[in-house]
């Protein structure tokens, strides 16, 4: 199984982005239900395995951030659930 | 990892990806159908009102000024909106593409065909192509947008029957079905 995914929080961030062009940290701070200290570091984890891409801009003169799921985040999460799916068949 | 462990993963993310797959939200396009519900309304009033006698012929040019104003509310908008740091999701997007597609053939055809359809037959095309989006909105759990739907094509149907109100039914459509939707969508949201 994929390690980088083996975290709920992880998990639930890439599972947020899969259906987002892009995301903003308030949004996705809001579906995953983390704090903002847990996903920040999450998110830095999932930008440095090249996961999720984060791009900063300005809107009304504040700085925030954005994210999206790259390809490679998208078929690291699409392999971890058939992974999770074949160990519960596996296991019942 | 444990089976339960791995379970609950699973329904977490089944369930993030549900939830955001299957309400297709409108918390950025309701003002448009405000906006365009109230400026087609308009323009079929002053049809109306024209055909009856009631308005001089001049004020037609208001209800191309009021086309106006919606297509630039419509460009800054959209502008605005586009500079949010939170995206849109592939089903804002899809409905987006059916949106511009619907309104986009109805305005060719209405601009191309003003030999075969007469004064309020454009109207009706317009409703036609508005009736699609909301329909396509209520395919995704949202009854407000298929009430919409229903009201804009029950009003084609009504008008047939009185032809001499004609443009008062549609405009009724217009301000009822497509920015009553929009309006609607704006309170759910307080």
């Amino acid at each position: 199984m994929d390690e980088f995914l083996l975290s709920k929080v992880r998990l639930g961030i890439v599972a947020a982005l899969l259906s987002n062009e892009w995301m903003s940290f308030a949004a996705l701070a809001e579906n995953t239900q983390a704090t903002g200290g847990n996903l920040g570091a999450h998110l830095a984890k999932l930008v440095e395995a090249g996961y999720v891409e984060e791009e900063k801009l300005f809107v009304s003169r504040r700085p925030q951030s954005r994210y999206r799921l790259t390809r490679r985040g998208r078929d690291a999460f699409l392999a971890h659930v058939k992974q999770l799916q074949s160990f519960l068949q596996g296991v019942s | 990892m444990e089976p339960a462990d791995a379970r609950e993963h699973l329904e977490m993310a089944e369930r993030i990806v549900a939830a955001s797959t299957r309400e297709l939200s409108m918390r950025y396009a309701a003002p448009f159908f405000v906006v365009w519900g109230l400026a087609s309304g308009t323009v079929c009033l002053i049809y109306q009102l024209i055909a009856t006698g009631i308005a001089p012929p001049w004020t037609q040019w208001i209800g191309v000024g009021l086309l106006a104003l919606a297509v630039v509310f419509s460009a800054v908008y959209g502008r605005i909106s586009s500079k949010s740091a939170c995206g849109l999701t592939f089903l804002q997007r899809e409905f987006l593409n059916v949106l511009w597609i619907a309104m986009c053939v109805a305005f060719v055809v209405n601009v191309g065909g003003w030999n075969i359809f007469p004064l309020f037959a454009v109207s009706a095309v317009w409703a036609v192509a508005a009736s699609i989006v909301l329909f396509y909105i209520g395919l995704h759990e949202n009854r407000r947008a298929l009430a919409g739907g229903i009201v804009l094509v029950g009003s084609i149907v009504v008008g047939n029957f009185m032809p001499s109100i004609v443009g008062y039914v549609l405009a009724a459509g217009f301000y009822i079905g497509y920015a009553g939707f929009g309006i609607a969508e704006l309170l759910a949201r307080v």
